[in-house]
This record gives C-alpha cells, sequence and structure tokens, in this order.
C-alpha cells in the first residue's frame, strides 16, 4: 500500500508542480485585480494588526486531538478581514500570514501562501457582492447589523470554505491520488461546521471592532477566550496521549510476571484491528475492542506466579485458577468509565462457539462480537510464537489450525475476516532465543489451542470441557463446568482453593 | 495541638462562613433594590434577560481539572450585568450595584434549582464566592469614583471616542472582582482541606488564570457591544466562552479517566494477591491530606497521589508476595529492590517521571538526608511515613485504638533515623483530625 502511493507521487510530481504553479499565478492575478479595482488598502492599522494576528494564528501549535475539533484562527482574521481590508487586504494578509508557517517544506509553504490569498479575496468579492457593508458607523441596532454585515459574512465565510476545500483536494488528487471528489467531500462535511463558528466569531469581531468603537484591542478581547479554548484543547491532546501510554507500559509490566507472553497484548490489538475492517464494526466498537484486546489477560495477575511458570504440575485446581483470569480482569477495570464498553470483551473472549468455553458457557452469537474476535486473535498469535515443545507455525499453517475448530470453538465469520486479514497483512512470527526457549520448557499457553486442548485431555474429567458428547442445555452445561468442584478429592470453598494454590 | 496563623482558617470554619456572608450580602442587596426609585419598564426586560442567562450559566456549570466546580458562563454574563452602561446608542439604564446583585442571586439561586431537585450536591462555598465577586464588580464600576469623584459608569461618556480605555477600564474591573473569587474560594478550601492558605490562593490564581482571562474578556465584550447591539450582545457575545468551556470540560473529563486508570492500576498489587484489600487507596488518601497539610501545590499533590496509589507496583515483579503485602516488615534491601522495579515500571510509560523520582527513593530512610545529605522529595517521605502506618493498623476494625498507638509509637522510635520529623507530625495532625470528625459523627 505504502509503496505503491510513494510512486504516485514521484509520477505525477510534474503536474502537481504545474498545478501549484497555476495556483500562484491565479493568487498573484487576483492580488493585482482586486489592486486595480476595489484598490489598496485604506485602513493601514487595521491592515498590519489583522497580518500580526495572522502570523500569530499559524505559528501557534495545533492541538493535536484528532481530526474532530479543528481550530484556525487565520480563518477567523480572514473573515475579519473582509469587512475591515476589503478584497487587496485579504490577499496580502492571508499570503503574508502563511509565509510564516514553520516546518514546511518551499513548496507546500508557496503553495500554501497562494491558497489562503485566494480564498481570503474570494471571501472578500463575495461579501461586497451579497451585498454587505464597509461603512460600519452607518448601522445601527441588532437587525441592521445582521443585515448588512452578518448575512454577507455567511455567504463570504461558504464561499471560503469551498475555495479551500475546491484547491487542496486538487493539491492532494495530484500528490497522493486520492480521488477529488470524495476528499472535497470529505473536507466539507468535516469542517463546515467549525466554518460557521469562525463566520460567527468573525461576525463578533468585526461588530466590537467597527460599530462598538473598540478598535485593534478587540483582538485582544475576542481572541482571549479562543486562546484558552485552544490552550486546553492542547492540554486535553497531550493528557489523552499521557493516559494512553500509562495504559500501555503498565500492561506491559503486567506482562513481565509471564515473560513468556511478553508484547502478545500489543500484538493482539493490532490484529484485532485489521480484523474488525472486513467486519465491518463501528468506530466506537472498534476502539472498544482495541482496549479490550490490550487488556484481555490483564486478570492474569490475580493467577499465582506458579501456575504461569512451573506448569508441569499443573492440576485441575491450578487450571481453574488460570482460567478465572478472564473475570479477574474485570474486576480491575470495572472501575475505569471509558472502558465501560470494553469489559463484556474481556470477560468472554474465552467462550466457545459451541458454548464449552469459559467463565459463563456462552455459545455463537451470545458472546459478545469483541470476545468472538479476540478468542481468534488470541490464538492465531500463541499459535504463531515459538513455544519449547514446537517452532512456531506460519501464518498459513496457523490459519488452517483455526479454520480447522471453525463452528465449534471459533465464530467462522470471524475466522473468514483472519482469513481476509493474513492474505492482505504481513504477519511476522514471533521467534524466541535457544535461551527463551530454554527458560520457557514446560510453560502452558493457554491461548494456544492445540496445547490448551491436550492438558485438558491429560487431565482427569478433562472430557467433559472439551468434547461434549450429547447436546445440553447451556445451565446443564454450565453445572457440569462448575462441578469440578464436586470433585470429592478437592475443596469446595473458593477461598479455600485460591488457599491451597497460594501454598507454597 | 499546636495554635498558629496557618488553621485560622479551618478554625474559623471559612467554608460555612462564606455561604452566610454572601447570603447577608444579597438581602442588603435586595433591600437596596427595593428601597431605589422605580427602574423604567426597559430596565426590567434587560434584567430578566441577564437573570435567566446567568441561570443557564449556573445549570451549565464545569468541574475544573483537580476537582474544583465554577460557572464561567454565569460569571461572565454578571460581570457584563454589573458593566452595563448603554443598551443601544441612546438607552441607558439606571440601575445600581443593588439592583445588579439582586438580580445575580435570584439568577444563580434559580440555576441551583435543577440540581437540589435532583439532590446533587451543591457547592455553597463556591456559589457564595461567585455572588460575592459580581458584587465587587458592580460596585467597582457603579459607584466607586475614580476620578473626580465620578464612576467608570458615568465616565464612559468621556471616552466615547477612545473606547479602547473602556475596554481597558472593564478587564481591570473583572480582573479584580476574580480576584475576589480566587480569595474567597482559596479561603474556603483552605478551611475545607486543611492547607496553609497562601499555598490554596498560589494554586487558585495560577490554576484559575487561563479561564479568568477568558471571563474577564467575555464580560467585557458583552457590555461593549451592548452599545451597538442591545441585549442581543448578551448570548451572541457568550460564543466564544461557549467554546473554551466545552474545551475545558474535555480536558478535566480526560484528567478525571486518568485518574480512574492510576486508581486501577493500583489494585494490580491487590487483585494479585500482594498487599491487603484498599491497601495503596489508604496510603494515597492519608498521603494526600497529609501533603496538604504540609501546603504542597496541587500539581505536586497530584504527583504524590498517583505516587502513592502506585507505590507497591514493583511487587508485580516479584515471585510470590510479601506475607500480608506489608512492604514495612520487608528487608531494607528488598523494600529498595521493590522501589526500583516501581519506578522503573512506572518510568517506562515516559509520561510519569515525576512519579517515578517519588517511587524511586519510597524506601529511603530519612537519615540519609541529614547523613549523606542526599535530596529525598517531600512526596516520597510522606509515601515512606504514611504507607508504615497503614502497614502497622491494617483493616483492623477491631481494637483499632490500640493498634493506633501503637503503630504511632513505632514510628516514633523510627523518628529522625527512618522518618521525617515534620511528616510524622504532619500524620498525627491529619489523624487527630480524622479522630475528631470520628468522634463528633
Amino acid at each position: 500500500m505504502t509503496r505503491r502511493s510513494a510512486a504516485g507521487v514521484r509520477r505525477s510530481s510534474t503536474a502537481a508542480n504545474v498545478y501549484i504553479g497555476a495556483v500562484i499565478a491565479v493568487a498573484v492575478a487576483a492580488l493585482v485585480l482586486s489592486w486595480r479595482i476595489a484598490g489598496p488598502p485604506t485602513d493601514l492599522v487595521a491592515l498590519i494588526t489583522l497580518t500580526g494576528l495572522g502570523i500569530l494564528g499559524v505559528r501557534l501549535r495545533e492541538p493535536d486531538v484528532g481530526s474532530r475539533i479543528a481550530f484556525s484562527f487565520i480563518s477567523i482574521v480572514l473573515i475579519a478581514c473582509n469587512v475591515l481590508v476589503g478584497p487587496t487586504g485579504c490577499a496580502i494578509v492571508g499570503g503574508v500570514a502563511l509565509a510564516f508557517e514553520p516546518g514546511r517544506p518551499p513548496r507546500v509553504r508557496a503553495f500554501n501562501v497562494a491558497m489562503t490569498s485566494i480564498f481570503g479575496v474570494t471571501g472578500a468579492w463575495a461579501y461586497i457582492l451579497a451585498g454587505g457593508s464597509t461603512q460600519l458607523s452607518d448601522l445601527h441596532g441588532a437587525g441592521e447589523l445582521l443585515v448588512h454585515v452578518g448575512l454577507p459574512l455567511l455567504v463570504a465565510d461558504v464561499a471560503q470554505m469551498l475555495v479551500n476545500a475546491l484547491l487542496l483536494s486538487g493539491v492532494v488528487r495530484l500528490n497522493s491520488g486520492v480521488p477529488f471528489r470524495r476528499f472535497f467531500v470529505q473536507i466539507v462535511s468535516n469542517s463546515g461546521i467549525a466554518y460557521i463558528g469562525y463566520g460567527v466569531i468573525g461576525f463578533l469581531f468585526v461588530i466590537l471592532w467597527g460599530p462598538a468603537d473598540v478598535g485593534p484591542f478587540s483582538a485582544v478581547l475576542i481572541l482571549a477566550p479562543l486562546f484558552v479554548a485552544r490552550w486546553a484543547f492542547v492540554q486535553f491532546g497531550d493528557e489523552q496521549r499521557a493516559h494512553e501510554r500509562t495504559l500501555s507500559a503498565l500492561v506491559a509490566a503486567v506482562e513481565t510476571k509471564d515473560s513468556n507472553a511478553a508484547g502478545h497484548s500489543a500484538r493482539i490489538a493490532e490484529l484485532a484491528e485489521w480484523m474488525s475492517e472486513p467486519l465491518s464494526m463501528g468506530t466506537q466498537e472498534v476502539q472498544a475492542l482495541r482496549y479490550a484486546a490490550m487488556l484481555h489477560d490483564v486478570g492474569k495477575i490475580g493467577v499465582p506466579t506458579r501456575v504461569l511458570r512451573r506448569p508441569r504440575t499443573l492440576s485441575l485446581v491450578d487450571l481453574e485458577a488460570l482460567t478465572r483470569h478472564s473475570s479477574l480482569g474485570v474486576k480491575l477495570v470495572r472501575d475505569i468509565d471509558f472502558l465501560s464498553g470494553s469489559l463484556d470483551g474481556i470477560r468472554h473472549h474465552h467462550e466457545r462457539w459451541d458454548g464449552l468455553g469459559y467463565p459463563d458457557s456462552l455459545a455463537g452469537d451470545e458472546i459478545p462480537l469483541i470476545s468472538r474476535v479476540i478468542a481468534v486473535a488470541d490464538a492465531f498469535d500463541a499459535l504463531t510464537t515459538d513455544r519449547a515443545e514446537r517452532p512456531a507455525f506460519s501464518p498459513a499453517q496457523a490459519l488452517k489450525q483455526i479454520e480447522q475448530r471453525r463452528g465449534r470453538q471459533f465464530d467462522p465469520h470471524v475466522v473468514a475476516a483472519l482469513a481476509t486479514v493474513v492474505d492482505r497483512h504481513d504477519w511476522p512470527v514471533t521467534t524466541a532465543s535457544e535461551e527463551q526457549l530454554d527458560q520457557m520448557r514446560g510453560y502452558l499457553d493457554h491461548d494456544d489451542p492445540i496445547a490448551w486442548e491436550k492438558v485438558w485431555t491429560a487431565a482427569p474429567r478433562s472430557g467433559q470441557i472439551v468434547q461434549d458428547p450429547e447436546p445440553a442445555t447451556r445451565r446443564a452445561r454450565r453445572r457440569r463446568v462448575d462441578g469440578i468442584r464436586d470433585d470429592p478429592r478437592r475443596i469446595p470453598d473458593e477461598s479455600a482453593v485460591a488457599e491451597q494454590v497460594r501454598a507454597p | 495541638m499546636r495554635l498558629g496563623l496557618r488553621d485560622l482558617p479551618s478554625r474559623l470554619r471559612l467554608h460555612r462562613l462564606l455561604p452566610v456572608v454572601s447570603i447577608a450580602v444579597a438581602a442588603g442587596a435586595v433591600a437596596a433594590a427595593i428601597a431605589s426609585p422605580r427602574l423604567p419598564l426597559q430596565d426590567w426586560g434587560i434584567l430578566a434577560v441577564f437573570a435567566v442567562v446567568i441561570a443557564v450559566g449556573e445549570v451549565n456549570r464545569i468541574v475544573l481539572p483537580g476537582g474544583r466546580e465554577t460557572a464561567p458562563m454565569s460569571l461572565a454574563a454578571g460581570y457584563a450585568l454589573a458593566m452595563t452602561w448603554d443598551v443601544g446608542e441612546d438607552y441607558r439604564v439606571s440601575f445600581g450595584a443593588g439592583v445588579v446583585v439582586a438580580t445575580a442571586s435570584v439568577g444563580m439561586l434559580a440555576g441551583a434549582v435543577p440540581a437540589l431537585i435532583r439532590r446533587w450536591p451543591v457547592r455553597a462555598d463556591d456559589l457564595a464566592a461567585r455572588l460575592l465577586s459580581v458584587a465587587v464588580a458592580a460596585l467597582l464600576f457603579r459607584h466607586l469614583g475614580v476620578w473626580d469623584g465620578q464612576p467608570l459608569l458615568t465616565l464612559q461618556d468621556n471616552w466615547a471616542s477612545t473606547r479602547w480605555v473602556t475596554a481597558i477600564s472593564m478587564v481591570l474591573v473583572s480582573g479584580v472582582a476574580l480576584f475576589v473569587q480566587s480569595f474567597c474560594v482559596a479561603m474556603a478550601t483552605a478551611s475545607r482541606d486543611h492547607r496553609p492558605f497562601w499555598r490554596s490562593l498560589l494554586d487558585e490564581v495560577r490554576q484559575g488564570a487561563g479561564l479568568g482571562a477568558a471571563l474577564a474578556a467575555s464580560g467585557t465584550l458583552i457590555a461593549l457591544a451592548e452599545r451597538p447591539m442591545g441585549i442581543v450582545a448578551l448570548p451572541v457575545f457568550l460564543v466564544p466562552l461557549v467554546l473554551t468551556q466545552f474545551a475545558i470540560r474535555r480536558f478535566a473529563g480526560i484528567r478525571e479517566t486518568y485518574g480512574q486508570t492510576i486508581r486501577a492500576l493500583s489494585r494490580l498489587t491487590e487483585i494479585g494477591g500482594y498487599t491487603r484489600r484498599d491497601h495503596p487507596a489508604r496510603v494515597a488518601a492519608l498521603s494526600v491530606a497529609m501533603g496538604r497539610d504540609l501546603g504542597m501545590s496541587d500539581r505536586d499533590t497530584l504527583d504524590l497521589e498517583y505516587a502513592a496509589l502506585l507505590h507497591d507496583i514493583g511487587q508485580v515483579a516479584l515471585r510470590e508476595p510479601i506475607p500480608g503485602g506489608a512492604t514495612m516488615m520487608a528487608a531494607p534491601a528488598d523494600q529498595d529492590r521493590i522501589a526500583r522495579d516501581g519506578a522503573g515500571i512506572v518510568r517506562q510509560t515516559g509520561v510519569l517521571d515525576h512519579v517515578a523520582v517519588i517511587l524511586a527513593s519510597q524506601a529511603k530512610p530519612y537519615r540519609h538526608v541529614r547523613e549523606l545529605g542526599e535530596d529525598l522529595p517531600l512526596a516520597s517521605r510522606i509515601i515512606k511515613v504514611a504507607n508504615a502506618y497503614d502497614d502497622l493498623v491494617g483493616e483492623a476494625r477491631a481494637r483499632r485504638a490500640r493498634k493506633h498507638t501503637a503503630a504511632i509509637e513505632r514510628i516514633h522510635l523510627g523518628l529522625g533515623y527512618e522518618y521525617d520529623p515534620r511528616v510524622v507530625e504532619a500524620l498525627i495532625r491529619v489523624l487527630e483530625r480524622r479522630a475528631a470528625v470520628v468522634g463528633a459523627g
């Protein structure tokens, strides 16, 4: 994918350069024409103030909080320019401000200067054509201000947005081959509402500057709340990233307890996210899936180290302690509000399609989709990891193993999604050094379906779990799983079991 | 208990006193409003719009990062009301500060009604601080003679051609009013959380600066725009502030989520069987109370809280849990290793470096400061003492008093050698206050 788009840039770079040249030529022509028709800007104080504001706007750090919240001071400044300094002034303010944009290669900088200058001029002419007034002192009362300044500004605002989207879509089409129409629609639908906001704030700015006679000082008043908002968004973005990193780093720390599973959670999270695509899951569900995948084994912290590291002597008690990790994980993270969508995913990630899994013996569609995806991703990653008793399966072999369990352990649809993903993406197997292999001798990976089945068959009474001889109701099945406790060799009380497990 | 100036706010119970003062001011204002000459009908209309907007602003309160509540839209509208002079180019309002405060009280009370009905907690001291702040703005703008005995209100006619002077004077008035608000809130928090007053004020001013600038600007904007636009200016010119409020809400939300995540992670050791139930949460609560008592800033207190919650995280690397999870009983070398492991884990996040530094030195004895000249962070010394106390007392409900005495005795044995005497004093003060609360309840 990446290779193809990179080549695309090289192939069409001449076309892109011609396009950028044309945009620059149009910008110059627009400036000259405006100068000839509307004359130079008369209010030099306004011109200088607004240019300064524009420069300030482009030099400030953009809040990095995802595409949905965008902030563009320059758009607000240009809207005020439409009224205060006329078309020529707009071209100058837009061009000069963008020339100061930090960290751009010259080609991009030149394009941005020309583009901003053009959409500034467009806005100013749209304002004049829509009957906008530049003699603000003649207007009295809210009604007149709205009709002769507010509405024309709205027209100018829309014109600016369309020209901006048009010019940008053109250059993106030529540079990276994104279809013109798709990008155009995307920009308009993403920033449309924001532009209306810019229009309103620009209108307030103009009112304060002209009719309220405050002049350049109004910039301070109007922009103070916006600067604070911007500052808060920057903080929000920083804190959000800090939160993500804290979460993943501490999950990694839990993995140190079970060093044989290092990196497993992060790999699952990536794989699960890929699989969400062919399953056409919604944005929110994908988010919940990613977190659930990252945290699915966090409950292992509650499993005694002895069980995790020295499984040769594993008894059914130990196995049961191990199976408690999915519900323990939920107990651990249930107070975190933003994970509420992921809790079920974590709890049920070891359920089986045929209803023989744990902890609740759910079957088929009763199992949350998130859990079904994690179950498949989990097994796939386990199989493609080097173990002491066998080398890692290749992705194709691992897929085959999983397909054999389709309809019994795994949801057929999800397995199909995995097949698509394996076909599409490159999945490197996780290798281990001799030393690591030596260390994991006898280690039981509970996610590895082959190893898990073997252990269950080896343990007494395991047949009930892995192969159910007769169809039964869910409650009956659950009773049977719980029935392990009825084994006279074992102590029924859960706390007593826990104590026994913990004893050295 | 030692008596001193620093205990003054708490001993006067200022957070209870503040609402009383504020009610008195509101009552006085209502009386003044009734006694004043009849207002023209147009004034009533303007006041009604302001009262409604203030009420709506109160309903849409926000919680700032750090947990304090505020109502930016209500405050901005209150300041604008205090500084309203011309509404429309040829109409001047004739009301005074009494009417302003009476209107603001009506709006603020009306805004608190929905919360009261739903039995959500309403912070009376914060509400009182807002009302007092509006009263100060109204007095400053409408009655205080600043030039030839004339108040700013009547001086506006001299500044028709230099309106930016009006703007600056309004920003200054709002600034003073905001400082009064911060001052009141700082007194209330110092009293409620038993912190030194100067520290509360510093935190309040530092944290309020950003939002304060937005508020002062918005109040000024509205008052100025009322002249060309009329009363429509009030809702319209609040738009920039709505955006600010939205952004701050998002920021506070993610801060809250972050806290939840850290608290959940602090239970890793508990669920793993390494520590006793709620041990990290108890140590954190005790540490925060001690940190506040010792005058730590909000920023440092947050780091202290996170560090206290995560102080045992190093134990997850242990092969087998320590009996009862009490690190206090472990050998010094083990304690140090757990501390270093914990710091290592936390440092891997790349964003909690301050917390990692605190964790790294949490097991070091205090004598390192005197004998080796080491610089142990205050937060580490606090966590060491809080952890020791909690390990010694445990969850025991029965024989709690005896265990408490024994624990304090044991800590006293290590005074100056193991534990920082100043921090132990803070522990004793915090525990005395807790006992007083339990005794009273």
